[in-house]
């Protein structure tokens, strides 16, 4: 079994979320002017404090945080050197969309509608629309790409429960599922009704998904002993059945209920479901490190 | 790689003493906790007929190394007679190849906060020396060896022992002489 491994479950879930919410706002940035400048300001902003609290926390996980910088060395077979260096490259391409959130003071003319306005200005404001597009575009692929490295660290032929397509997608579903919560949440104020909708419709998706995923990983895990190892020490542990009852069940009849009356703003239950789907995948991650069995030399000493 | 060299364990001799991996913590004047060499006990279930035998294993610098795969500083390095080395100066301690080695070979030392492991004693192999262990061996149970086709070949030599795990996943470089069934080798 594994331990709690603090630092990879900090450094994991929150850099999904960083990367989840400049997702989302790229998603939202797809047709022009639909989203709120104020909204990109304020996600770019708190992607990159988790960003960055993401990165000091995976040092803590190294014996040697002040040699971190080797860890770039071996590309060539190394999920890990690969993983690092895309993460870098994501805080390299969050700092252009700093530069460029701070850079949106004529769209914001724009929005608010205020009168003279110059076709010198509108051309601007139409070319500073298109940068921010192609930023967070970038920036999001870039983010993609790492969280399926740092997956792939883990797919190892010695860990049967982790040898397989499951890493990458739990990563990437904590992704879709946070980013969008996340930015419903910032965007509580800031976002139309119709993309309220489509978030939490979103959310609704990934969570159901997540959960039919684990089913059908839980029963592939016993065609292996250490996988059934894995699955017994999963079942038995009453913090697996937390995770379920607070990162699943709970959400699932939340998100129904939002969305069933959508008409009705409820700013705080949007809260609390992203606080219990933070808090289930805190846990899931965890039990991730902790459930993981490895092929081992089975002697009495 | 021109040659592979490896072990070549002879349960049949092996009386679980231990000197192995006394000889090489005595070389290397390890800590504590790290054990780099290691005797097993075999499960005595594992025979139809009861067996009580040892087998001693330190790493087994595999054809195909997870250690060397997954290691992101390249602390590890596979030489021409491919002895897999590992360099304590570029670890970081990110223990991702104590997670990759089935044989759990490389190990962490927290007083170090690096990962250390067997090198073959290739500085005495270089100077035309046993490895430490293998020359502790005194029922010669531990050989050094070269892996090749004629020694699997022989008859007798198994590629691996109930309770190992498959060696297709690193291809070990290490051979077994299996026990005699039925024999008990009492050392408690
Ligand atoms: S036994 Fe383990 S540490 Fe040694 S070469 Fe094989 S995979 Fe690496
Ligand atoms: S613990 Fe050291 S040797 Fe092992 S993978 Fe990490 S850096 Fe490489």
């Amino acid at each position: 079994m594994g331990d709690w491994e603090w630092p990879l479950i900090l450094f994991t879930v929150l850099g999904q979320i960083a990367v989840g919410i400049i997702l989302m706002l790229w998603w939202l940035d797809r047709s022009r002017d639909h989203l709120n400048t104020k909204l990109f300001k304020q996600g770019v902003n708190v992607s990159g404090i988790l960003l960055a609290l993401a990165l000091l926390a995976s040092l803590f996980h190294l014996g040697h945080p002040e040699a971190a910088y080797r860890a770039l060395a071996h590309l060539g077979s190394s999920w890990l050197s690969r993983e690092i260096l895309l993460f870098l490259l994501t805080f390299l391409a969050w700092i252009y969309l700093f530069w460029q959130s701070r850079q949106q003071a004529i769209s914001r003319i724009l929005e608010s509608g205020a009168t003279p306005i110059t076709t010198s200005e509108i051309a601007a404001g139409v070319q500073q629309t298109d940068n921010r597009s192609l930023g967070l575009g970038i920036t999001s692929v870039l983010g993609l790409l790492g969280i399926a490295s740092s997956a792939m660290i883990y797919v190892l032929p010695r860990v049967p429960a982790w040898n397989n397509v499951g890493p990458v997608l739990f990563f990437l579903l904590t992704t879709g599922l946070l980013g969008a919560l996340c930015t419903l949440v910032l965007g509580t104020k800031l976002l139309q009704p119709v993309q309220k909708n489509l978030l939490l419709k979103w959310s609704l998706g990934c969570t159901i998904l997540s959960l039919l995923l684990y089913v059908v990983y839980g029963s592939l895990l016993s065609g292996s002993a250490e996988g059934s190892l894995t699955l017994s020490f999963l079942l038995n542990s009453p913090l697996f059945w937390a995770r379920a009852l607070l990162g699943w069940l709970a959400p699932l009849l939340l998100l129904v209920s939002l969305l069933r009356n959508s008409q009705v703003e409820k700013p705080n239950l949007i809260l609390i479901v992203t606080l219990l789907v933070c808090l289930g995948e805190v846990l899931g991650r965890a039990l991730f490190y902790l459930s993981a069995v490895g092929i081992h030399i089975n002697a009495l000493f | 790689m021109s040659k592979q060299l490896g072990f070549l364990h002879n349960s049949e001799k092996c009386v679980g003493c231990r000197g192995c991996e006394m000889a090489c913590k005595n070389e290397y004047q390890t800590d504590a906790t790290p054990q780099w060499r290691k005797v097993f006990q075999l499960n005595e279930d594992a025979f139809s007929l009861p067996t009580r035998m040892f087998f001693s294993m330190a790493c087994n610098h595999c054809a195909h190394p997870e250690c060397l795969r997954v290691c992101p500083v390249e602390a590890y390095t596979k030489r021409d007679d491919g002895i897999v080395i590992h360099d304590p100066n570029r670890c970081i301690g990110c223990r991702l190849c104590t997670m990759a080695c089935p044989y759990d070979r490389p190990q962490f030392n927290p007083a170090k906060k690096k990962v250390e492991k067997c090198n073959l004693c290739y500085q005495r192999i270089d100077k035309g020396e046993k490895p430490a262990c293998v020359a502790a061996c005194i029922p010669g149970a531990l050989e050094l060896v070269e892996i090749n086709d004629s020694l699997d070949q022989k008859t007798g030599v198994l590629k691996t022992l109930p309770g190992l795990p498959s060696p297709k996943i690193t291809t070990p470089s290490i051979r077994f002489i299996g026990p005699k069934q039925g024999k008990q080798i009492r050392r408690d």
